[in-house]
């Protein structure tokens, strides 16, 4: 594998620059007023320009967020969060568009660099003009990939959108979405994760700044994988993305997520909803790889990661698809999840988490069977380093009328150290007897014999150490698209760094 | 979530047999366990007492031979039903075994609540049988706490049986310790109560101990068991294994929560936890939560669960050697359900439970 050169490499480079996305770019930005109130619910809602019936909606997710009490059951510790404490609103200011390159502010160029966009993607995300027609040229004979990149709450810029405009599909930041298709948005917006589904999101539904809205017509395949980049920056932002996929009857689209943040010493709350939705014969497949900034060897700063991601096959023979790497954040809450509902509908939950340093992931899925004939797989594949703490918690629910239901879970961790704890909490519900359950899960550490051997061939530790990771890892990279697939091996790499001797 | 629950009657009344304290508060501000303690959250506790056993309760306890002493024992101090037998308790019987013998006890719950706690010591090097039967007659509630404490090399086979026990409700919590290469066996045989909850926690300290613990279950309509097993690895080199298996028939609900905690000194350990559930008909239910907690890295942990009915192409094949379906499906039930009795070493033991189990798997049949 080449590949694993480069990890000695990035680990060194991380040595010097520790995290290579840790930065922030320096733009002046548009604030909300600090703390959370009725009015910086207003606030928000007036400067999208959102109709009445969504203002109306965030005031009552609101109020019932105010009587709500934040959740302890998950298996992470820190300090209690001051929501007052931080800004729930904050917008680029100069989002218009530029007459060539030479006049985008050198630092949001930087960034894009960073985050290693190509100068020409970074054109038509910054909006500068005849971007689009060249990329579009220049993209039909490479494969494309089309981005929506939200940078802080406000989405900059939508590329490809003529191209998917031809297919009829709609992908856009969900503020334009609430103008353009105001019917659309609010038919499904809330239907899958509900107002008052849980403590952050219901936050969310108060405060959700922007997101992405997507909209795959009966019958048509997305001609390109969609992708969207969040990153925070200004310095105490929350980032309460909203996130709506809608593939209608026999569509299929995949998506991919990825995100990095700045560092910074403030722990950062970010609670975004995801809900996707599946018609007949529909298909989704959602990729994440997470890299948010995890706080440094201290545990210090780093991001709260709590999000709430569920999809709803509500059609027959629908099928969802979620793909996660999480190597970032210092605390992680998540558990995207899938409700079976349409008969013969299909689940599946592919996650890698790598924790390190002090990170805490407390994530894994839901599968609930409500349909016949339903199916769901469960791989999950945890890496616990350093002095972190890492926990699966799933439920796999087969109610009593989802006959022939099948389930299949794996769960496996290794441990890099002594420091670390790896821990596995399954909920397995079965009230029919026309279903099949199985459940299994290791925890183990690297194997010595193989270690050996990798070392005697000539590898150093850290080295062999990368190469087994990516081996225990391979089932569910496999499962990523191509683009990701890489950046997630690179990943793997960097996060198990210093984990080693 | 945040609402202080209203106690029931019960609980009031339970409150207050209570001398003013830590345990009496825990008990005024939260009540007995329901759904919305994560513990219990399958068996609602409170919710099966709804309707309150009347009166001081009459329990028999029928053992083998008298107690070496009376002490004043308290239980875990989490743990809130095993400390309301300590605290309700007038004393605590406590047993020595011997070498080689078999110690027996009955407990029968009459109507009305009782509360109960009892010990058992296996001195070092002892090797011993401990037998248990349990059953609760309609509106009794019974509350009992055991403690069995396991010297250096000790052995002990335990042998819990738990008689279907229809409007009846049970709680047995034991509290297990392992001293250095201890030898622990533990089965049991089921059958379910309005609501019975086995709840077995070892404390595995002892280096070198090796545990084995597992079980069978058969719950018919209308009854519901609960089988809750917490190890906790502090030890370096120790041994778990767990084999449950479980039935359920039609309106009948069987709970399976297993937890293998390790500690970061309890390198070396060996863990296996395994539970298979068969439903055997619409309307049955069994919920699993087989969790692992591993602070340890020079390990081998591993759990699996499987739930589902009797394999279609097994009972295919017996049918086309000539058996009746009914006939093939309770062979099949049976065999599933034996595996972990037959793991008993007694043979006269082994025997008695077995032929339990076909009397049961006749009845719900």
């Amino acid at each position: 594998m080449p590949a694993v050169k480069e990890t000695i490499e990035d680990v060194r480079r991380l040595e010097a620059d520790k995290y290579k996305y840790g930065f922030t770019t320096e733009i002046e930005q548009e604030f909300a007023p600090k703390g959370l109130s009725e009015d910086t619910v207003r606030f928000i809602s007036e400067k999208k320009g959102e109709p009445q019936w969504m203002l109306d909606w965030r005031l009552d997710a609101y109020r019932r967020w105010v009587e709500m009490t934040e959740p302890t059951w998950a298996n992470v510790h820190h300090p209690k969060i001051d929501y007052q404490d931080a800004y729930y609103y904050a917008a680029p200011k100069n989002a218009s568009k530029y007459k060539s390159l030479d006049e985008v502010p050198a630092e949001l160029l930087e960034t894009y660099k960073k985050l290693g966009i190509p100068l020409r993607e970074a054109e038509v995300l910054l909006g500068v003009e005849g971007a689009e027609d060249r990329t579009a040229a220049e993209a039909r004979e490479a494969p494309r990939v089309a981005v929506d990149a939200v940078f802080d709450s406000v989405s900059v810029a939508t590329t490809f959108k003529k191209e998917l405009e031809k297919a009829g599909v709609i992908f856009m930041p969900i503020s334009e979405a609430l103008q353009q298709y105001p019917d659309l948005v609010r038919q499904y917006l809330g239907s899958v994760v509900p107002v008052t589904d849980n403590y952050f999101a219901t936050l969310n539904s108060a405060v959700f700044s922007d997101g992405s809205f997507v909209y795959v017509p009966p019958g048509v395949r997305c001609p390109m994988e969609l992708s969207t980049y969040f990153r925070m920056n200004a310095q105490g932002t929350g980032q309460f993305e909203r996130t709506l996929i809608i593939a209608d009857k026999g569509a299929y689209v995949s998506y991919l997520e990825g995100c990095t943040a700045p560092m910074r010493d403030e722990n950062q709350l970010h609670a975004a909803v995801v809900e996707l939705v599946a018609l007949d014969d529909a298909q989704i497949k959602y990729s994440t790889v997470q890299n948010w900034w995890p706080g440094d060897a201290e545990g210090k700063g780093g991001v709260y990661n709590f999000v709430t991601k569920r999809a709803d096959c509500r059609g027959k023979n629908s099928k969802v698809s979620w793909t996660q790497v999480e190597t970032g954040s210092a605390i992680t809450w998540k558990y995207p999840s899938c409700v079976l509902r349409g008969d013969n509908s299909q689940g599946e939950f592919y996650s890698i988490a790598v924790t390190n340093g002090r990170q805490q992931a407390d994530t894994g899925t839901k599968m609930i069977h409500l349909g016949r004939n339903t199916k769901s797989r469960i791989i999950a594949k945890g890496i616990s380093a350093g002095r972190s703490d890492q926990t699966y918690r799933g439920l796999v629910s087969v109610h009593a009328k989802a006959e022939g239901a099948r389930n299949f879970t794996q769960c496996d961790s290794l441990l890099i150290g002594d420091q670390c704890g790896a821990h596995t909490v399954p909920y397995i519900e079965a009230k029919t007897p026309k279903a099949i359950l199985e459940h299994e899960a290791t925890t183990s550490k690297l194997s010595d014999d193989q270690l050996f051997y990798a070392r005697s061939r000539g590898l150093d530790e850290e080295t062999a150490v990368a190469l087994l990771v990516n081996g225990f890892c391979r089932e569910v990279l496999q499962e990523l698209p191509m683009e990701f697939a890489v950046e997630a091996q690179a990943l793997l790499k960097v996060s198990l760094e210093g984990s080693v001797g | 979530m945040g609402v202080i629950p209203q106690l029931s009657a019960f609980e009031a009344a339970l409150a207050a047999s209570l001398p003013a304290g830590d345990l009496r508060s825990v008990l005024e501000s939260g009540g007995l366990p329901h759904r919305r303690v994560e513990a219990w959250k399958w068996s609602d506790l409170r919710g099966a007492l709804a309707r309150a056993p009347s009166g001081a309760g009459a329990l028999t306890v029928d053992v083998s031979r008298k107690a070496d002493q009376i002490a004043r024992l308290d239980h875990q101090p989490d743990l809130l039903m095993p400390r309301l037998a300590a605290g309700l308790s007038d004393g605590c019987p406590v047993y020595d075994l011997q070498d080689g013998e078999t110690l027996s006890v009955g407990f029968e719950a009459g109507e009305g609540a009782s509360h109960h706690i009892a010990a058992v010591n296996v001195p070092a090097g002892v090797n011993a049988i401990l037998r248990e039967r349990y059953h609760a007659a309609p509106g009794g509630f019974a509350n009992i706490a055991l403690r069995i404490v396991l010297g250096e090399g000790a052995s002990l086979t335990r042998i819990v049986e738990q008689d279907a026990s229809p409007d009846g409700v049970l709680v047995v919590t034991t509290g297990i310790d392992l001293a250095a290469r201890a030898n622990m066996h533990q089965t049991t045989l089921g059958f379910g109560a309005k609501l019975a909850r086995l709840e077995t926690h070892v404390s595995h300290a002892g280096e070198g101990a090796q545990l084995s613990l597992g079980g069978s279950y058969l719950v018919a309509s209308g009854l519901h068991l609960d089988q809750t097993g917490i190890v906790q690895h502090t030890g370096p080199n120790g041994a778990t294994h767990e084999l449950f298996k479980g039935a359920a028939a039609k309106g009948g609900r069987g709970v399976f929560q297993g937890k293998i905690h390790v500690e970061q000194a309890a390198q070396k350990t060996d863990a296996q936890m395994n539970h298979r559930g068969l439903l055997l008909a619409d309307g049955a239910e069994i919920h699993a939560k087989p969790e692992l907690e591993i602070y340890a890295d020079d390990v081998v942990c591993a759990h699996g669960n499987a739930l589902g009915a009797v394999d279609d192409e097994a009972l295919f094949y017996m049918r086309q050697r000539g058996l009746t379906e009914p006939r093939a499906r309770a062979l099949l039930t049976r065999s599933f359900l034996a595996e972990p009795l037959e793991a008993i070493e007694d043979e006269t033991v082994r025997d008695a439970l077995l032929a339990r189990l076909d009397a049961a798997l006749e009845a719900v049949s």
